[in-house]
């Protein structure tokens, strides 16, 4: 009698199917949180590899044969004779009970494991990666905003949240540039990682300025920015002049309605060129402090987390 | 048959023993516990062998303070109109200023986190030192630098707790340090913030990673550590003649001339 | 030979377990005492811990004074702040030191992920990589050599990290007093309010004076800029424009600070003869 049902578990050989079906679960995930293509790319995959995986599984019974054995002949004692029986009875010809209930087993728990943890898991994950940005905030009327000097400005950046979205920035009037006014906005989150940088230079405390959560404290003079972490230095436009910060202090974006100034998206620079007005700006997505973002080792970083 | 008549102290005896046999019928703990208690160690251990169970000391002493903290503290960073300061930083305030022995509490979790990390530092020291990483013990020597590491992470969510300057920048550079980390640095940053900036979240989020996700951790693991340190058992010394028959002349003794081979000599036997 | 190594071993544990189950003494109370004894150390260590740091904090003990052991709390967070100096825990100190060695942009990610990582897998591969069953310790010296080695380091990387000073503007000025006894110029208020600038303009980002400052751009010390006599016109001058007295200078230019400021600042220069 050949392989009959076996007591011992069965143990599935090696097979690659598990990784790709992994990797499918993995480019899911990621695609949940990046684009709705890769997303719907990532099940294809884990579907197909799904598919191979229990096909591969499931590939040692035979299904050929229908069941000789009826159980009609089993009489009086329907159910465990015949059970018997069919053991007895070229088992390898029928598709056997233990193991449709082993991988019944397996399958549901893993639907089981899937339907609990999966939305956990997302909940836990994806809220951090989705709805980010935060809405443009007044700072003010531009004729707070003397020409040349910078004032340091705190706000905060999302009301809902409350103080824990207190940022700081160091706002500076250029002048007008081809008839628009021209800002210069500068974050006070050190490039390197990220700790408070302090403007080099006495402040004018005394013409500090209370607009609701906005507060406007103007500078006599600074002659760049330091960090008080680990000694970056940059200059007056932002740039990194010395220590280990990657790349330039991040600005942000601005606009200006009926005459006030809106602080808006922060982005990533790389460096400036340049001073004041005319300063050409090189722009890159916003990134967290310490990563680069041009040269060589800006591919340790190639895609961003949406901010 | 005559009965012989019991004493009175085996009567007490009795007494206290039935609710243990009653115990030991139903669920084996008594006979594990006895095994735990029981069992066989070199009569040679060494008192620098006791910094394992201090570690665990340490870790008990700080899960306890822990959980009692927790029933006064409040991971709220946002600002309660009536006092303008944080919920979180109010509540740790009130801990250490109005509640009777919560400054004691309050210090020895956070002087409890410095000896942890401390003695696990230490403990590891030993074990490398007396080579008691090796076969068969390669499992348990990984489970205890998983635990270093987890020990580390619990003391870095914990800093943020108290919501102070101290606290919340601390915090910005740590999280930012795993933001270089190459490709899934910046995903990893964006997680541990819960957005892209420390933000109503965060706070909560480090609440629940120190107070649930990592503790947890931690026991199981330290569970498995403990089980196989008594299924391998604990290393003599390596100035122990049991040491001296490792080595790669086994079975001789240190001048030279041929013993048993891998005979070990206890000095002080049983 | 793999497989004779893995027999060695395996009769070599057998004969250990022999041995323990034959000459060894119970845990309990043998070992067991021992390791009660070190627990109440450590939890009288803990308590006396919280002790000292709550009464050796000034006053009613209570606040934001450092006693003998720090803190018991610093002001509450403020992440919109422009004058705070971060710092981690005393445990993670040597890796915060380790970010200011690797100071140059490009071996940051070296500092902060790179060699942590590398340790944290050196470690977990050790049993792998010393597969041998010498326990004696004089036979194992490049266990004794490395151990040696991470002490040392990591004991002197978190006493520097400890001892790291930052040049912030708004510490600095509280120090002007001891700088104006120091250097003889307490009763020259133009050289004090001097002083307060030079403290608040992040001029010890990379000069140095007085023990203090620093940075990375080797700028001369100035503690006895004033021996030099170059003149207060000469450090107006060059305050203004730096590049133009000293080429290839890389100091920026503080004209902006105005001309009362810059003789001001010029006068603490000049008083600054090097101390007693």
């Amino acid at each position: 009698m050949t392989e009959p049902h076996d007591d011992h578990p069965h143990v599935p050989g090696p097979s690659l199917w598990p990784v790709g079906f992994a990797v499918g679960i993995v480019v899911l995930l990621v695609g949940v949180i990046i684009s709705w293509w890769v997303a719907g790319l990532g099940g294809l995959i884990a579907l197909a590899f799904a598919f191979l995986w229990v096909r591969d599984l499931t590939a040692g019974t035979a299904l050929a044969h229908a069941p000789d054995v009826a159980p009609e002949t089993g009489g009086p004692a329907a159910g465990e004779p015949a059970a018997a029986a069919a053991v007895d009875e070229e088992p390898e010809e029928r598709y056997p009970r233990s193991k449709f209930l082993e991988l019944s087993t397996l399958g549901l728990g893993g639907v089981i494991g899937g339907i609990v943890t999966a939305p956990a898991v997302g909940f836990m994950i994806a809220p951090a990666f989705l709805k980010q940005g935060q809405k443009d905030h007044d700072i003010g009327p531009l004729t707070d905003y003397p020409e040349g000097k910078y004032l340091i400005v705190t706000y905060m950046a999302d009301a809902s949240q409350g103080e824990v979205s207190r940022r700081t920035a160091f706002v500076r009037y250029n002048g007008q540039l081809k008839g628009q006014p021209s800002f210069t906005i500068i974050s006070n989150h050190c490039a390197h990682l990220g700790c408070p940088v302090q403007a080099n230079g006495p402040l004018d405390e005394k013409n500090t300025k209370q607009i609701g959560d906005v507060t406007l404290i103007p500078t006599v003079s600074i002659a760049g920015f330091g960090c008080p972490c680990h000694g970056g230095q940059y200059n007056t436009e932002g740039n990194r002049t010395a220590g280990p910060p990657v790349r330039a202090l991040d600005r942000y974006s601005f606009s200006i309605r009926n005459g006030h100034l809106f602080i808006g998206k922060p982005f990533s620079v790389s460096h400036v060129d340049g001073a004041g007005a005319t300063a050409v700006i090189h722009k890159w997505t916003f990134s967290f402090p310490g990563e680069h973002v041009n040269g060589l080792e800006s591919w340790l970083y190639p895609i961003q987390p949406p901010h | 048959m005559a009965t012989r008549r019991l004493t009175r102290k085996d009567q007490i005896q009795q007494t206290i023993l039935y609710p243990v046999d009653w115990l030991e019928e139903r669920s084996g703990l008594v006979g594990a516990i006895k095994y735990f208690l029981f069992r066989k160690v070199p009569g040679d251990t060494n008192w620098f062998q006791t910094l394992g169970s201090a570690t665990l000391t340490a870790f008990i002493v700080q899960a306890l303070t822990g959980s009692i903290l927790a029933m006064y503290y409040k991971p709220d960073p946002t600002i309660d109109p009536r006092t303008k300061l944080p919920v979180a930083y109010e509540s740790m305030q009130h801990i250490t200023n109005d509640l009777w022995a919560g400054w004691l509490v309050r210090g020895m979790h956070r002087w409890g986190a410095s000896v942890f990390i401390i003695l696990m530092f230490m403990h590891m020291g030993r074990v490398f030192l007396f080579g008691a990483y090796k076969y068969p013990r390669e499992l348990n020597w990984i489970i205890g630098v998983l635990l270093l590491a987890m020990g580390l992470g619990e003391g870095f969510t914990g800093y943020l707790l108290p919501w102070d300057q101290t606290s919340y920048w601390a915090t910005v550079v740590g999280v930012n340090l795993n933001g270089t980390a190459p490709f899934l640095g910046p995903f990893l940053a964006q997680f541990l913030n819960g957005g892209t900036y420390i933000g109503s979240d965060t706070l909560s989020r480090f609440y629940a990673i120190h107070m649930l996700m990592i503790p947890g951790a931690i026991a199981a693991l330290i569970g498995l550590h403990l089980y196989l340190v008594i299924r391998l058992g604990v290393t003599s010394p390596p100035w122990s003649k049991e040491a001296a028959g490792t080595g790669p002349l086994d079975g001789q003794a240190p001048n030279g001339r041929v013993g048993r081979a891998g005979l070990s000599r206890f000095r002080r036997g049983q | 030979m793999a497989t004779d190594r893995i027999a060695e071993r395996r009769r070599i544990f057998k004969q250990y377990k022999e041995d323990v189950e034959s000459r060894g003494k119970p845990f309990y109370p043998f070992a067991m005492f021992h390791d009660t004894v070190m627990s109440l150390v450590v939890v009288s260590v803990i308590t006396g811990l919280a002790i000292v740091w709550k009464y050796s904090t000034p006053g009613d003990h209570i606040g934001t004074d450092p006693g003998w052991l720090g803190k018991l709390y610093d002001a509450p967070a403020d992440p919109g702040t422009f004058s705070f100096v971060p710092r981690p825990d005393w445990y993670f100190y040597f890796l915060f030191y380790l970010l200011r060695i690797f100071k140059w942009p490009d071996t940051v990610v070296i500092g902060t992920v790179g060699l942590p990582t590398v340790l944290l897998v050196i470690l977990i591969a050790v049993p792998f990589v010393d597969v041998r069953p010498e326990r004696r310790l004089l036979r194992r010296p490049v266990a004794i050599v490395a151990s040696i080695l991470v002490v040392v380091s990591m004991g002197v990387l978190t006493y520097k990290g400890a001892t790291a000073k930052e040049s912030l503007g708004t510490e600095l000025v509280a120090k002007v007093p001891s700088w104006a006894k120091k250097q003889g110029f307490a009763n020259n208020p133009k050289a004090i309010a001097g002083a307060k600038l030079f403290a608040v303009s992040g001029c010890l980002n990379c000069h140095t004076y007085l023990g203090l400052g620093g940075g990375f751009a080797g700028a001369p010390n100035l503690t006895a800029e004033g021996a030099k006599n170059k003149g207060i016109d000469f450090q107006i001058r060059h305050l203004e424009n730096p590049a133009g007295v000293n080429p290839g200078s890389p100091m920026p230019s503080f004209q902006g600070l105005g001309t009362a400021n810059l003789t001001k600042l010029a006068t603490f220069l000049e008083a600054s003869k090097g101390g007693k």
